[in-house]
């Protein structure tokens, strides 16, 4: 029992890593445009659909592999911010979320287009046998998936805290229009960021197709909804909350797996989300600037 | 020549002409004011310089080069810089990293071009903030947040801000807005020293003693036109001036 709650939290925290990653592309995103990007996960899915056809194709290491799946969301990202947000930066939040409900149906569409079976295997990241620590176990995926939430988390505040463009992209969360009169090309900084926060979500999504060896097109919907989760756990806005929230997520999913079998892991997380917006509507962390006026 | 140059220019809102075919000629190296009543248009103008609003009509011209069309930030990189009259400061940045921001301005490095921006360094950089934080009186509140300054301290910093990204002109919109008679001496001495500097300044103001003192030459709006331009002699001894803002008695 003891050891089981051990080992279900580092599961827990490991997956929820993948999830932080998840949360902290969506917060870049809302944190510069206000605006929720439904495409989010399915850009993610196209990257790793595009990593997964060159792997039927062509032999590829997992390095090119999980190089394809960035550059894929990157490119997928892109299309989106032209698409969605660029023409809607003044206009309505709603016409903006409409318009990537409906680049989310596009992408499910070409992905079963170019790849009609409903699942495809993806290679795993390593099939050696899972290191022990006494009676604890833990696979190589958790150990990336945790170095690579720290590393991209700390870099990311190294970035925002310290570099000219980290700067200016604080300087848009702040205040778009002072951005622009202290000449910051605010449309590109913009579009910036949404290249970022893809190339995190592509190395997300990278991390769980490989750890969960295959790929299907719900894996779109699915890490859009686990971001969102993870995203409003922590604290719209906030990134120290958007990785606290996924690794929240992550250990609660866990652990009621494990005790209530995994029908009831995604009911439970979205009864937490229920439970603490009604508590605390502004999430665990309270994002320092921005969220008083969204 | 002159430096800033206005061509019958308009700005409609729905059926309200905001501005209605001002011209307007602002020389390099003057304090040229700009006053009126409430709702005159006197911050539809700036904003329409600034390239926040777009021209209904009519044509600016900047340092000998149409202007009207071009996106705000690459005005900036021409040499156009402004306050506003609510203040707009990043507030989660150090006073130190807001005026960096506005320094390290893409429209700047076109401006410096890429190989001495590199090779220069940013040492001259930095000297330039001290000296900034130095005529702003900041100097010992560059580590706080902007967000906890106080309002006169907040004003100053925008104004700072404005000067970082090295401009030919500087609009100012109500700097003396909320402030005590000190503190608009100060701003009058920090207008004037910005002149010295060469520096054109565009002044916005509704504080008559600060305009009449500093300026070189006035344009009074009423009702998005012109009514009035001269020396601040001859706006005080203006007929229609006084009517504007006496409200239809000449007294």
């Amino acid at each position: 029992m003891f050891f089981d709650l051990i080992q279900n939290t580092l599961d827990g925290l490991a997956m929820g890593s993948s999830y932080a990653l998840l949360a902290v592309g969506f917060t870049l995103i809302f944190g510069v445009l206000r605006r929720v990007n439904l495409s989010y996960g399915p850009a993610i899915m196209f990257g790793g659909y595009c990593a997964t056809w060159v792997h039927l194709n062509f032999q590829a290491g997992l390095l090119a592999l999980a190089i394809i799946t960035i550059a894929g969301a990157v490119l997928a990202g892109a299309y989106v911010e032209r698409l969605c947000f660029a023409p809607h930066r003044q206009g309505s939040a709603i016409a903006a979320m409409v318009a990537s409900f409906a680049l989310w149906m596009q992408f499910e569409e070409a992905v079963t287009l170019v790849m009609p079976s409903h699942v495809y295997d993806f290679p795993a990241m390593y099939d050696g046998p899972p290191f022990e620590f006494g009676s604890l176990t833990l696979r190589m995926e958790a150990l990336v998936m945790l170095a690579c939430a720290v590393a991209i988390s700390y870099g990311l505040h190294r970035v925002l805290s310290g570099s000219r463009f980290g700067l200016a992209v604080r300087a848009v969360i702040d205040s778009p229009v002072a951005a622009q009169l202290a000449g910051i090309d605010v449309p590109r900084v913009l579009l910036q960021v949404f290249l970022l926060a893809s190339s995190i979500g592509g190395l997300a999504g990278y991390l769980i197709v490989s750890t969960h060896t295959q790929i299907t097109p719900m894996l779109g919907m699915w890490s859009t909804l686990k971001g969102l989760l993870a995203m409003m756990i922590g604290g719209l806005g906030s990134l120290p909350g958007a990785v606290a929230g996924g690794l929240v997520l992550g250990v609660l999913e866990a652990h009621s797996q494990w005790f209530l079998g995994p029908q009831s892991r995604d009911l439970l997380a979205f009864l937490l989300l229920f439970g603490l917006l009604a508590v605390r509507p502004y999430g665990l962390w309270r994002a320092s600037s921005a969220e008083a006026e969204a | 020549m002159a430096l800033l140059e206005l061509k019958g220019v308009s700005r409609h809102f729905g059926g309200v002409r905001a501005v209605d075919g001002l011209d307007l000629a602002v020389e390099a190296g003057q304090i040229f004011g700009l006053i009126g009543p409430n709702g005159s248009g006197k911050s539809t103008t700036v904003n329409l310089i600034t390239g926040l609003f777009a021209l209904t009509s009519g044509s600016i011209a900047f340092d000998g080069r149409d202007f009207g069309a071009l996106p705000t930030h690459l005005r900036l990189g021409r040499g156009v810089a402004r306050s506003f009259q609510n203040i707009r400061l990043f507030g989660q940045l150090t006073v130190w990293q807001n005026l960096w921001v506005a320094q390290n301005s893409p429209a700047d490095h076109a401006k410096r071009g890429f190989l001495s921006r590199w090779l220069g360094g940013q040492g001259d950089v930095r000297e330039e903030i001290s000296q900034l934080l130095e005529f702003s009186g900041l100097a010992h509140k560059q580590d706080e947040l902007a967000a906890n300054l106080a309002f006169g301290e907040q004003r100053r910093l925008e104004l700072a801000r404005a000067l970082a990204t090295r401009p030919k002109l500087v609009l100012l919109d109500e700097p003396a807005a909320g402030m005590n008679n000190e503190e608009i001496g100060l701003l009058r001495d920090r207008i004037l020293k910005m002149r010295a500097q060469g520096i054109t300044v565009l002044l916005v103001e509704h504080v008559m003693e600060l305009v009449m003192d500093v300026t070189d030459r006035i344009a009074v709006l009423n009702f998005g036109q012109k009514i009035a331009e001269g020396t601040p002699s001859e706006i005080q001894a203006d007929a229609a001036v006084r009517k504007a803002y006496l409200g239809g008695e000449t007294a």
